[in-house]
């Protein structure tokens, strides 16, 4: 077909002449044998061999395969519309810009592949031409710069921004200048074309030169040659832009490239329930199994060593996790990237080398490293707070700190290892069902006088005011509860609370990793919510809270649990409580998410709104606030264990309170109070600011004593 | 090193203490009972003795009701190895520590050990006579309130540090011999949960006193046990300025008080 009269360009311009394409025919078998360098390459970066690793995983996990219609879209639109990585917005738009960049050029090349190559060749039809032709050309060019700019953002986070958040490894400044590399000598390319044919006058395309406008500016550089000279430049240039494109795509198996195929993998393999999953060891297995959490990498589920995969090193958990943060050897990045390098460590031993095959080699047999101690250190599992931050970021929809449960999980349960504080908790815990050992029988002494209706004696109720044992035991929090009870009578609230028959809902022993303890504890508080009938339940902690919501189901106890900002926001907008007067002195507020009201449970803005409906001060945000709220250090048992590594998290938020000027932090949870009043006396700032549960503060508004 | 623990079963410090209706001994209903604090650390050091010298036995002997062997089989969990319990609800209720001791002493008697380790004292009756009432029964040397203990390589005597008022001792003493155990001996380890498990399935020797040919009649009995009285609620004094609150303290002091 002749296309010299059309407005399109030709294919292999100064590639391929009369008679036979053979730069063409070259091309096609370079690319076949790129591709064949490619698996060459993943089975010898060792992608092959962890491979086989994931095949020997044990652990149990959530459904993955579940919904996969649903999985594939929403997989889909996180890629294509980097919702999640645009949280961030530098790093989000430079890697928008690479991603979709690279994508417009992928489909470029497919373009002209098909026109060139099936289209012309069977039907004898031209259709990569005219308006087509136009949009393709500056979509394109454009797709290319922006890829560059993004590249060049990227080298400068490299180079000068460096935030210590990021690891540095020499693969992440090749692959960009990689980027770069490629990206410009196509352009140079098409700026040699272009110099040599559209923009000489008289072109048939010359009237179209601004439709490759980043080509366009390119020629200028050539505007000075001769023809000639212009076609060996050319074509030598051509060959080089050729080869490092093909160089490029067998890097993406030996790097972290790869992450654009497995990511997108591991986001449609997500887990759906929006819970951090801590694997179900079944009652039942405690009886019947040998060892319980992970001490070997192959106890993991097979999802979990994927995770190591889909990690591309992003440091985003890195940058929102408290215990990096307050210079604790804990960076959940790194706790996957450990996983990761220990399998092809063990691989050594599980992997036969004549046949291949890999095995599951016990204890007795294997004298490599050890996954605790030896790859991830016992400092590093105890520094974890659970909160989420981490899971929260991770655009690869990582969970990261399960791992470490599950490490914890082994320490705890099968070696009785761990800080010696908190043998004192569980002792607490075994004996007087709370964690700070005071006797069970007072477990109901702080609403002594406060005629708050005690469920054996009422019978039943609309809900179950399940306490929690900071309220009943600790003398701070002893003072949300009765403001909370006070609100409640005041508000005509049918509940009563269990008194004595409550007990400690287990959270932080399941999170310390004692989940044989936080059964038997979840099981008392089952048995006793059937006894009396229990459907609703309000809770006064956010742990009490996720627990009894998410958790107990799992053990056969389903309720519709609700924590009580979310009853206090409906009576006060129901007006069932009427805030009367302003609650004076309290200048400034700002409030502090605890972890697992907002990021497990997502609940933002009933505490927000409740604290506007307070007319008592300007509501001010902290720096970290919602999804990316920083821990106050208490979570995950945190709370029983001393802070001796670092600097203190806890003061570190109250920092943050005081760097947005609030004079009154307010939260909604007992750990959280209790940090930040710390918080608030360390940085001796307790002359100007206090702590307050939001509670009190409803209570001081309603005018009820 | 083969050892024997003396364990008593104990109401939890922080559970709530009920006296009986006549008076002689608490109700023991609905208490939460834990192993005596002091008989961990005596578990604690029989293990470790055991570990040092990677061989022998540590067997717990306890005297208590049925649910004594709730705090036996914590020990069993801690890692000893097999445990004796005197079952014998009636004896063990006019048990005193003479009675305690004789019938402990009839249980070790067939055991094999170089070493008895006790509690320096049991948390509910205080009497801390068991171990050298035992000692005595037994013929054995007694070193009470050990800190710190150093067995020799033939096992045929110790050095131990004793708390003595502001300050320590150190005695040598030969085997066997019984410790009684004082705080800061050692830091008792939780129960892993193979442990508790594989305790499940320990021995455990079930035998009356009068299996044991056991035949003592205590020598003292309770006659009346009484809770501390119950602490007075605080008056806050009314006045007008201080002058009339320190006139209304004195006057309290004077006339209800009567200290001055
Ligand atoms: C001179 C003197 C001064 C004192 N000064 C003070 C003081 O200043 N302050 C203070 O608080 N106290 C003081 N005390 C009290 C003293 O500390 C305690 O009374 C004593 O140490 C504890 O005795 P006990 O009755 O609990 O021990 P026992 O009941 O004799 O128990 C000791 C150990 O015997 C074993 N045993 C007992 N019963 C059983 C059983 N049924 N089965 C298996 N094993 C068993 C256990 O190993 C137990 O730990 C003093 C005592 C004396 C004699
Ligand atoms: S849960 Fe929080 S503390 Fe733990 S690793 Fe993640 S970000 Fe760090
Ligand atoms: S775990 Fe996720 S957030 Fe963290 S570095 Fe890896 S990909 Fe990034």
């Amino acid at each position: 077909m002749d296309v010299s009269k059309l407005i399109t360009r030709q294919v292999f311009w100064n590639l391929v002449g009369k008679g036979f394409p053979v730069a063409q025919v070259v091309v096609y078998i370079i690319a076949l044998v790129v591709i064949g360098l490619f698996f060459w390459s993943l089975s010898r970066s060792g992608f092959f061999t962890r491979f086989k690793m994931w095949r020997l995983a044990t652990g149990t996990d959530v459904a993955r395969l579940d919904k996969p219609w649903s999985r594939f879209w929403y997989a889909v639109a996180d890629v294509f519309a980097h919702r999640k990585i645009l949280r961030e917005p530098y790093q989000g738009i430079f890697h928008f810009f690479i991603f979709w960049g690279f994508f417009i050029l992928l489909i470029g090349t497919a373009i002209v592949a098909l026109q060139s190559d099936i289209v012309e060749p069977i039907w004898h039809v031209w259709f990569w031409q005219g308006d087509f032709y136009l949009w393709y050309s500056v979509v394109t060019d454009i797709g290319g710069a922006i890829a560059i700019i993004g590249a060049l953002m990227a080298l400068a986070r490299r180079y000068f921004f460096r935030p210590k958040w990021l690891d540095n490894r020499p693969e992440d400044i090749y692959i960009l200048w990689f980027i770069v590399a490629v990206l410009v000598t196509g352009f140079l390319v098409e700026g040699l074309r272009m110099q040599a044919t559209e923009v000489q006058p008289g072109n048939l395309m010359h009237p179209y030169v601004w439709y490759s406008p980043v080509g366009r500016l390119f020629a200028y550089m050539f505007a000075g040659m001769g023809i000639p000279a212009i076609k060996v430049t050319h074509k030598a240039l051509w060959w080089t832009h050729m080869a490092l494109a093909m160089l490029f795509i067998v890097y993406i198996a030996w790097s972290k490239l790869l992450h654009m195929f497995v990511t997108p993998v591991n986001i449609f393999l997500r887990n759906r329930t929006g819970q951090p999953h801590l694997k179900l060891i079944p009652p039942e297995a405690f009886e019947t199994a040998e060892t319980f959490g992970v001490h070997n990498v192959e106890e993991y589920s097979w999802k979990d060593l994927f995770d190591s995969e889909a990690c591309m090193r992003c440091g985003r958990c890195v940058e929102v996790c408290p215990a990096f943060n307050t210079d604790k050897p804990l960076a959940p990045r790194d706790v996957i990237q450990d996983i990761r390098e220990y399998l092809e460590k063990k691989a050594k031993f599980a992997i036969d080398p004549t046949s291949g095959q890999a095995r599951i080699i016990p204890d007795e047999e294997y004298e490599g490293p050890a996954l605790i101690g030896d790859t991830i250190e016992k400092d590093t599992i105890w520094a974890c707070t659970t909160c989420m931050a981490c899971v929260e970021a991770c655009p690869a929809y990582i969970e990261q700190f399960p791992k470490l449960i599950d490490l914890r999980r082994y320490l705890v349960m099968m070696e009785a290892d761990f800080p010696s504080e908190v043998q004192e908790v569980f002792k607490g815990m075994e004996n007087n069902s709370n964690p700070w050992s005071i006797g069970a029988h007072t477990r109901a002494d702080w609403a002594k006088g406060l005629d708050v209706p005690l469920m054996s004696e009422k019978g039943q109720a609309e809900y179950l005011f399940f306490v929690g044992c900071a309220g009943a035991f600790d003398d701070r929090n002893k003072k949300v509860a009765t403001a909370l009870v006070k609100l409640f009578n005041a508000a005509g609230l049918d509940y009563a609370i269990l008194g004595t028959e409550e007990g400690c809902c287990g959270d932080s022993a399941k999170r310390i990793g004692n989940e044989y303890l936080y059964q038997a504890l979840a099981q008392a508080n089952i048995e006793t919510f059937k006894a009396y009938n229990v459907k609703k339940i309000i809770t006064m902690c956010p742990h009490g809270y996720n627990i009894l919501k998410n958790e107990y189901s799992e053990l056969g106890g389903d309720y519709e649990v609700y924590h009580y900002i979310q009853i206090l926001n409906d009576l006060i907008k129901s007006g069932k409580i009427e805030l009367k007067k302003p609650v004076e002195g309290l200048g400034t507020i700002t409030y502090h998410d605890s972890c697992y009201i907002g990021r497990y449970n997502k609940v933002y803005d009933e505490p927000r709104d409740v604290i506007r409906s307070l007319n008592s001060g300007s509501l001010v945000e902290m720096k970290s606030n919602r999804e990316k709220s920083l821990c106050c250090g208490a979570g995950g048992g945190r709370m029983w264990m001393e802070e001796t590594l670092g600097t203190r998290i806890n003061q570190k938020r109250t920092q943050e309170a005081i760097d947005a000027g609030a004079k009154t932090i307010c939260t909604l949870c007992p750990f959280c109070l209790t940090m930040l009043s710390d918080g608030i006396k360390e940085l001796e700032k307790d002359e100007e600011m206090q702590a307050f549960d939001i509670s009190e503060l409803v209570l001081k508004a309603a005018g009820i004593e | 090193m083969n050892t024997v623990v003396c364990m008593k079963q104990v109401p939890d410090t922080e559970t709530l203490i009920k006296i009986n209706p006549e008076g002689t001994g608490i109700v023991t209903e609905g208490i939460k009972w834990v192993m005596c604090p002091y008989d961990e650390y005596a578990v604690e050091e029989a293990l470790q003795q055991k570990e040092k010298f990677k061989a022998g036995k540590v067997t717990i002997v306890s005297l208590g009701p049925d649910r004594a062997i709730e705090a036996i089989r914590t020990g069993l969990a801690m890692g000893a190895d097999t445990a004796v319990h005197i079952n014998d609800a009636a004896f063990y209720e006019k048990a005193d520590p003479y009675a305690t001791a004789a019938a402990l002493a009839a249980a070790v008697k067939d055991l094999e050990y170089d070493a008895i380790f006790c509690g320096k004292q049991a948390i509910d009756d205080d009497s801390g006579q068991v171990p050298a009432i035992l000692g005595e029964l037994l013929g054995l040397p007694v070193v009470t309130l050990v800190v710190k203990l150093e067995v020799s390589e033939d096992k045929t005597k110790a050095v131990a540090t004793r708390e003595v008022e502001g300050g320590h001792a150190v005695v040598e003493v030969s085997l066997p011999a019984i410790f009684s155990a004082q705080k800061g001996l050692n830091e008792p380890r939780y129960a892993s949960l193979p442990g508790i498990m594989k305790a499940k399935k320990k021995p455990v020797d079930v035998k009356t006193v009068s299996d044991l040919g056991v035949s003592v009649e205590p020598m003292t009995a309770i006659k009346e046990m009484s809770l501390p009285p119950a602490r007075q609620a605080g008056k806050i004094l009314e006045g007008e300025d201080a002058v009339e609150k320190a006139k209304a303290l004195a006057k309290a002091l004077h006339e209800e008080a009567k200290l001055i």
